[in-house]
This record gives structure tokens, sequence and C-alpha cells, in this order.
């Protein structure tokens, strides 16, 4: 096998997927190298498969579903947009409170 | 009379119907697309990350993270479509969580070719049955970065751009990852041949 196959095969397998020519350097060798040929050949192959794969499907595990929903308790299904609104009025809410709070401490009589 | 209508058209109507529903907080419509679409979600993440456990938290964390954005989600485009990327990014997330922590399992698997296909399909036959094991193993055995780059375009289709705006990568680093993964592809299974 010669250096210049190896150099060639990420281009020969490229124009296999793509179904367009191989890069120019590696063009002429490309289409007089057996091997090469055989490589293309075998490349379209294993991209009709790979395509083909995307419709197979593997099976979730059974307690996904449940382990999804059950992580969804207490979590409330907020727009984005309130997301922050919502957050800054927790804040000031709990802020006001706080001052309240130290506000109404039992003082010294003085 | 009128023509029946076409049932993919009747699903996606009620599948739009479902996203509305759980736009609002409908847990239960969120519950049936969660069973719709949990095969193809969690198939993919098995694909991107390999080892199966590891598939099966990314496939969680997508569908709840699925649920938070979904009042984003404006129907542009498939929620299939929209539930991939949202995988791809998760799978990503992990991954740089499990590099941080090294014992990364990304590497290591064997199971994948073993894994549940539906072998329903008139194409499992024979040869095409061999090479297609032989492929998984092969693409199991690419280094990670390359194996999402080939999963994603030769497996799913999509375009140089998107696979790099997903990864946080140029698109000549995909393409080139893309070229070396391909190259490898071909020796590995010539090798395994």
């Amino acid at each position: 096998m010669s250096v210049v196959c190896e150099l060639a095969a990420p281009f020969v397998a490229n124009s296999a997927v793509d179904g367009g020519e191989v890069m120019r350097p590696f063009r002429v060798h490309a289409t007089t190298c057996l091997k090469c040929q055989a490589r293309h050949v075998a490349m379209v192959r294993i991209a009709r498969q790979l395509a083909a794969m995307e419709g197979d499907r593997m099976s979730a595990p059974l307690d996904l579903e449940w382990r999804v929903m059950s992580s969804l308790e207490g979590d409330l299904a907020l727009a984005s947009s309130w997301r922050r609104p919502l957050a800054w009025t927790a804040a000031i809410v709990s802020m006001a409170a706080a001052v309240l709070i130290w506000r109404q401490r039992p003082r010294p009589v003085s | 009379m009128s023509n029946p209508p076409d049932p993919s058209q009747v699903e996606g109507e009620r599948e739009s119907e479902l996203v509305a529903r759980a736009q609002k907080g409908d847990r239960a419509a969120f519950a049936a697309l969660v069973r719709a679409h949990q095969d193809e979600v969690y198939t993919l993440a098995r694909r991107l990350v390999g080892d199966p456990h590891l598939a099966s938290d990314v496939a969680q964390e997508t569908l709840i993270r699925a649920w938070r954005a979904l009042p984003k989600f404006r129907g542009d485009s498939k929620l299939s479509t929209w539930l991939y990327r949202v995988t791809v990014n998760t799978a990503w997330t992990h991954k740089k969580r499990a590099a941080r922590h090294r014992a990364s399992p990304i590497d290591d698997h064997t199971e994948i070719a073993a894994a549940p296909y539906d072998a329903g399909a008139p194409e499992f036959a024979g040869e095409i049955l061999e090479l297609r094991g032989r492929l998984r193993r092969s693409l199991d055995r690419l280094p990670a970065a390359q194996r999402e780059v080939v999963v994603l375009k030769d497996i799913y289709g999509w375009s140089h751009a998107e696979i790099a705006d997903s990864m946080g990568i140029t698109v000549t680093a995909a393409k080139v990852r893309l070229h070396r993964a391909r190259a490898r592809l071909v020796k590995d299974l010539e090798a395994s041949a």
C-alpha cells in the first residue's frame, strides 16, 4: 500500500460520502489506483449504512419517563420571560422582610 | 368524497397541540411528548457518549432541559430536531463534566453493538446486518470528538456549520475532525474485515 493511498484516504472517503469528485491533488491517483477505488466503493456502502442508521431506534430505559417526570415535581413551568421578574420580586420581598425584622428588634431602653 | 388525512400530518397536528399544552405547564401533555421522543433522544445520546448509563443520564437531563426551555420553542423546526440540539448540548456538558472528573466512561464502552435495535426493518439481513454491526463497533472505537462529528454529519445529516455551532468549534475544525474520523473509520473497517 503506497503512502499516496494513505494520504488520499480521507479525500476518497469524503468523495464517496458527499458524491463529489476526489480533491485535485489526489484525483488522478484515485481514478487509477485499484486500492483507492476499492476504498471508494467500500465508503459508499458505509455512507449508505450510516445514513440508514438514522432510522434505527434503541429503546430508552423503561424508567426514563418516570425519572424525568418525577424530576419535574415542584418545577414550575414558567415562561422564561417571567423567571427574571419573579426572581427580582422574590429578592426584593425577602430584603424588605429582613429590614422589617431588623427594625423591630428589641432595643435597649435609654 | 374527501381523501383521508395524511397520518403524519395528523400526528404533527397532535404533536403541536401537545407542545402548546406543555408550554402552558400541562405535565400530562409533556409526558406524552416524552413517551413519543424518548427513544430518539436516548439513541442519539447513546451514539454520542457510548456508555449506556451515561446516555441514560444525558437523555434524562435533555428531557428536563427541554421542559424548562419549552416556552422558548417557537415551532420553527420539528420538535425532534430541536430535541436533537438539546441532546447534543447536554451530551457536550456531560462530556466536559466527565473530563473534569477524569474517570470518563465515554471511551470505554463495548455494549453499543448489542443494543436492541429495531430488527423489523427489511434491511436487517445477512451481509448488511454484519456490516452494520462492524460499523457500530468501529464508530464506537473512534475518539469521542471524532465520533460525535461522524454521528451528526453522516447519520443525522447536519451541516458542518450546525455541528460547529453545537460543539463550540470552528467550521474548519469540524471539517478536519470529520476528515480524520472518516479515514480512521475506513481503516478500522478494513482491519476488521
